[in-house]
């Protein structure tokens, strides 16, 4: 295994459960975000507040988290001293211990030397820039709110205030844009030298404006494009040292997200904030996506959660696999058998060694994992994991 | 009524497009039958599909009275005939029904096959055939070739041609006065016995099954009991009644009529077209000539595009069989396609249109497999199956040989396009057995070619290399020993039955060939490695790959996005559900369907 792939095992054991926290604000809405996000008043910020607070006093036991991440909407739309106190909300809850990681989501025209400080202070060790592209032109086309210089600049700024991991998102596949243009991204961004990349390919949402222009057939979706565009993606990173860990992730040596591979191993992690999906005492769910229904339930002393699963082993150990197999490192299978000796592995078996007989996967001792040609498959592999899942339930 | 001297009982025979129905209209608007005011366009032909593509389907006879430059009235009978191939024995029981034919030949377009295959029908029938250039104020109308034609094709001399244009009315007068002069007055009106030729019969939901009748001898009334010579069928005659083109009671049908019976049979297969009615007191001994049991010569199978629609197909195809007693269907079911009919046809038209009928009139969308004809399998204990499923095809081991069913066609070509169809009946193991020089510029090619060849695509083709100037005209010859074999489209090493076919050796793998690169075209791309092939007898002979599937995965997959994606994953799981299974590959079975539908 590479070294990457030997830290991501690693993340296999179970570790401290993750916090998530959803800042449910935006200056405006981008074209593709399907997020739950609203534009702030000063009443809401302080409602959310109050909501977080008595929502992490909510979940027993009391527990102490091993990572965090701020997302949203952005978190970056919060004032320095607002962002201070989020952050003391949580320090109650790591134990008298620093977060192992702790990532905050910003973009790059949010970046101030004044934020960036009040982050380090709380024990911030990550910074994702939401830089999606470098290409004005493309930018404008998603109803981005920055230009190249905000960049840039934000970059230097994140650099020079010395946080431990730096990412920058970034994505491709977008209406208008060549293989070239793409590539350069690809090119500037490693230039900036961060420690991690995550690129996505554009994807059509529901609710979202691209999903409206999809449908009025202004835009087209290419398959054959967009696989072409993820092998050139992973081509060229790999040549320029970062190692692929997820589909869309790429990191250097020694800074995977162990929050994101913490929930793709199918650990536990609570989330916060309206919207936030939770996974942790046996079940699977998400907040309501409401901030005034959020904070109301939690003032009451509950979670409005939302279409909330029971996780029963057999359900988990599925999800290990079609989520786990997005994953470069792959599946141990041992460690579900055990989990979940019940499930119908003789099916499941049978899939994984016809995907290695058509080369969509590899299996080496207990662990399966995709070949690149999988990888790009992997939501049909997918439901087939799920359809080997369920065939036996019945049969049984 | 008139007595029987005065009765002149005649058809209309014509090509396609040579303006039979118009000509038929202008009769009727002529004799006053039907009042210009109710005359639609077409009157004769009711079923919109008829009116459509310019062809009769169903017989229509209708009576006129005409007083003729003689001074006396006659009551003529016209007879609507079917004008195509697929329905000649249906063609040659109302030409039976006749005394006469007015043959009908477009003035711009000239004598064409089946021209030529309707006036040997005619003269078969010995009737007094009257050539009519019809059309003759087209700009493009060739008078003297016409003439000519009828001279040397069908050495019938020129001088007895009528010029006629059924769309301005010119020669509508001289060719009621031939039809009172040159056609004989009703034949076989001593015989001692009542005699009725059933040329046709509607189902009508309230009185059961009513029969088109020419009456030769004797008479009929409601009361009578009447018997069906075929198969000694008793019924009691309930009305009797003759067709103004409504249809109109009447108390007595005698020698020379031609009308309908309505008696107390209800099931449309007991009375046959071409059978005899008699009287049970006073019964014939003999059968009016020429009557034939009409077998289905082409099989499909047809199936709901939406398995929901098995019922209303079933009722659609039952309702169709009413008026159609030519028309036969079985349940049957398939791997690909679910549960659906057998049906048998008496050619490619009638099958047509039967899928178009069901379409149209009964709304329901259907997929048909590729048309099959009846062969003949002889085993090696010396049965003979007739095979009209190559599904049922049995093993080859105990076949000694099969036999499949040819065709004699006349085909009329441009002389330019002769090399071009020489090809195309080769390709088609086509025997030209003598050309015929029609005139200057065309010729007739008489040949021998086998009947599953000519279901596809032979007509199209015919048409496309000819710019539309060639026809052809056949008729059933011989079953003939051939080197035929069952050839098998495996996906994913599973056959997929309704693409099973018989083909002969020699274009097994050329055909498999195609069958295997569309199926791989039209198939969705899989996940999956997924071969298709086409097979004899456990023996590849052609293969193709389905596209591989290239991406599928959703590029954000995190925390929140798990339950979200579960849900869009089962749905694609269900999805699988509903398609085919094939090994471990699913296939839409639209894919199947989008198959069928390109060939």
């Amino acid at each position: 295994m590479t070294h990457v792939e030997t830290e991501q095992a690693k993340g296999e054991a179970a570790p401290r459960p993750g916090l998530y926290m959803h800042v449910p604000f935006c200056a405006s809405t981008c074209d593709f975000c399907a997020f739950y996000q609203i534009k702030p008043t000063p009443g809401m910020i302080e409602r959310y507040f109050d909501g977080v607070e008595r929502e992490l006093e909510l979940i027993q036991p009391a527990r102490t988290y091993g990572t965090v991440f701020w997302g949203g909407g952005t978190p970056g739309l919060l004032t320095a001293g607002q962002l201070r106190r989020l952050g003391g909300l949580v320090e109650k809850y790591l134990g008298g211990r620093r977060a192992t990681e702790w990532t905050v989501e910003l973009a790059p025209g949010s970046v101030t030397s004044e934020r960036l400080e009040a982050l380090r202070e709380i024990g911030v060790t990550r910074v994702s820039l939401g830089v999606q592209s470098f290409q004005p032109r493309l930018l404008d086309a998603l109803g981005r709110q920055h230009n190249r210089g905000q960049i840039d600049r934000a970059y230097e700024r994140v650099r020079s205030a010395g946080f431990a991991s730096v990412n920058l998102d970034l994505m491709f596949a977008l209406p208008g844009q060549e293989e070239a243009e793409w590539l350069a991204d690809i090119d500037t961004a490693v230039g900036l030298q961060p420690d991690h990349l995550s690129t996505y390919c554009l994807t059509f949402e529901e609710d979202t404006a691209l999903w409206v222009k999809l449908s009025q057939g202004r835009v087209k979706l290419d398959p054959e494009r967009e696989a072409q565009l993820y092998e050139a993606t992973w081509a060229r990173l790999a040549e320029r040292g970062f190692a692929q860990y997820e589909v869309s992730n790429f990191a250097r040596p020694g800074h995977a997200c162990v929050h994101n591979l913490n929930t793709w191993h199918m650990h536990e992690w609570v989330g916060i904030g309206p919207s936030a999906a939770s996974q942790h005492d046996g079940w699977r769910g998400q907040n309501v996506s409401d901030l005034e229904a959020w904070a109301a339930a939690v003032d009451r002393g509950e979670r409005l959660t939302a279409e909330k699963t029971c996780l029963s082993p057999a359900l988990l150990a599925e999800d290990a696999l079609i989520f786990g197999l997005r994953m470069n490192a792959g599946v141990d299978l041992a460690r579900w058998q055990a989990v979940s000796p019940a499930a119908p592995w003789g099916g499941v078996n049978a899939l994984l060694d016809r995907m290695v007989a058509d080369g969509l996967a590899l299996r080496e001792g207990t662990r399966v994992r995709l070949t690149d040609r999988g990888r790009l498959l992997a939501d049909s592999i997918g439901a087939e994991v799920m359809a080997a899942f369920t065939a036996e339930e019945v049969v049984r | 009524m008139s007595s029987v001297p005065l009765t002149r009982n005649f058809c209309i025979i014509a090509h396609v497009d040579h303006g039979k129905t118009t000509l038929s209209d202008r009769l009727l608007e002529y004799t006053n039958t039907v009042s210009h005011r109710v005359l639609t366009a077409q009157h004769l032909d009711s079923m919109d599909l008829e009116r459509e593509r310019g062809i009769t389907i169903k017989s229509h006879p209708v009576t006129m009275t005409y007083p003729a430059k003689d001074g006396q009235i006659y009551k003529l009978n016209l007879m609507d005939t079917p004008g195509h191939v697929d329905f000649s024995y249906e063609v040659s029981r109302s030409l039976a029904a006749c005394e006469g034919a007015l043959l009908l030949i477009d003035a711009a377009q000239g004598v064409e096959a089946q021209t030529v295959a309707n006036a040997h029908l005619a003269f078969a029938q010995k009737l007094k055939v009257i050539p009519v250039i019809n059309k003759i104020d087209l700009p493009s109308a060739n008078l003297e070739l016409c003439l000519k034609q009828l001279e040397d094709i069908l050495t019938i001399s020129s001088e007895e041609a009528i010029l006629a244009s059924g769309k301005s009315g010119i020669g509508i007068v001289d060719i009621l006065e031939a039809v009172v002069s040159r056609v004989p007055a009703p034949r076989w009106t001593d015989y001692p016995q009542p005699r009725a030729l059933v040329f046709d019969s509607l189902y009508d939901s309230y009185r059961g099954v009513i029969a088109y009748a020419r009456v030769f001898s004797g008479s009929y009334k409601a009361g009578d009991m009447m018997m069906l010579m075929n198969t000694g069928q008793r019924a009691e005659i309930k009305e009797v009644g003759v067709f103004t083109p409504k249809m109109m009671k009447v108390d007595v049908l005698g020698a020379g009529d031609v009308g309908y019976f309505v008696s107390s049979i209800k099931t449309p297969s007991e009375i046959k077209t071409g059978d005899t009615i008699t009287l049970a007191n006073k019964a014939a001994t003999d059968m009016l000539p020429g009557y034939k049991e009409v077998r289905p010569m082409v099989f499909c199978g047809l199936y709901p595009v939406e398995t929901s629609d098995y019922e209303k197909l079933k009722a659609a195809l039952g309702r169709l069989q009413l008026n159609d007693a030519a028309f036969v269907y079985s349940s049957e079911s398939s791997l690909a396609l679910g549960f659906g009919f057998r049906c048998g046809f008496l050619g490619l038209l009638h099958m047509e249109i039967i899928q178009e009928r069901v379409r149209r009139e009964h709304d329901v969308d259907i997929i048909s497999t590729y048309p099959s004809v009846v062969y003949h399998i002889v085993t090696h204990g010396g049965a003979i199956a007739q095979i009209d499923n190559p599904v049922l095809l049995p093993d080859p081991g105990t076949i000694l040989e099969i036999r499949e069913p040819t065709i004699k066609a006349s085909i009329h070509i441009p002389n330019d396009s002769m090399g071009d169809i020489l090809a195309l009946v080769m390709e088609k193991r086509g025997v030209v057995e003598h050309t015929d020089t029609l005139d200057a510029h065309r010729v007739m090619l008489t040949c021998m070619l086998p009947l599953n060849e000519i279901l596809v695509d032979f007509n199209d083709r015919l048409k496309s290399i000819t710019h539309g100037y060639g026809s052809m005209d056949y008729e059933l010859s011989d079953y003939l020993v051939s080197d035929l074999v069952k050839m098998e489209i495996l996906v994913n090493n599973d056959p997929v039955d309704a693409f099973a076919s018989i083909v002969h050796r020699d274009k097994a793998e050329g055909k498999g060939r195609a069958l295997c690169e569309k199926l791989a075209e039209i198939i969705p791309p899989q996940m999956f490695k997924v071969a298709i092939q086409a097979a004899i007898g456990g023996k590849i002979i052609a293969r193709d790959n389905v596209k591989e599937m290239r991406k599928d995965v959703t590029s954000k997959c995190y925390g929140g996005d798990i339950s979200r994606k579960r849900k869009l994953l089962d749905k694609q799981k269900e999805g699988k559900k509903k398609m085919k299974q094939f090994g471990k590959v699913s296939i839409p079975s639209d894919a199947f369907i989008k198959v069928l539908k390109t060939n």
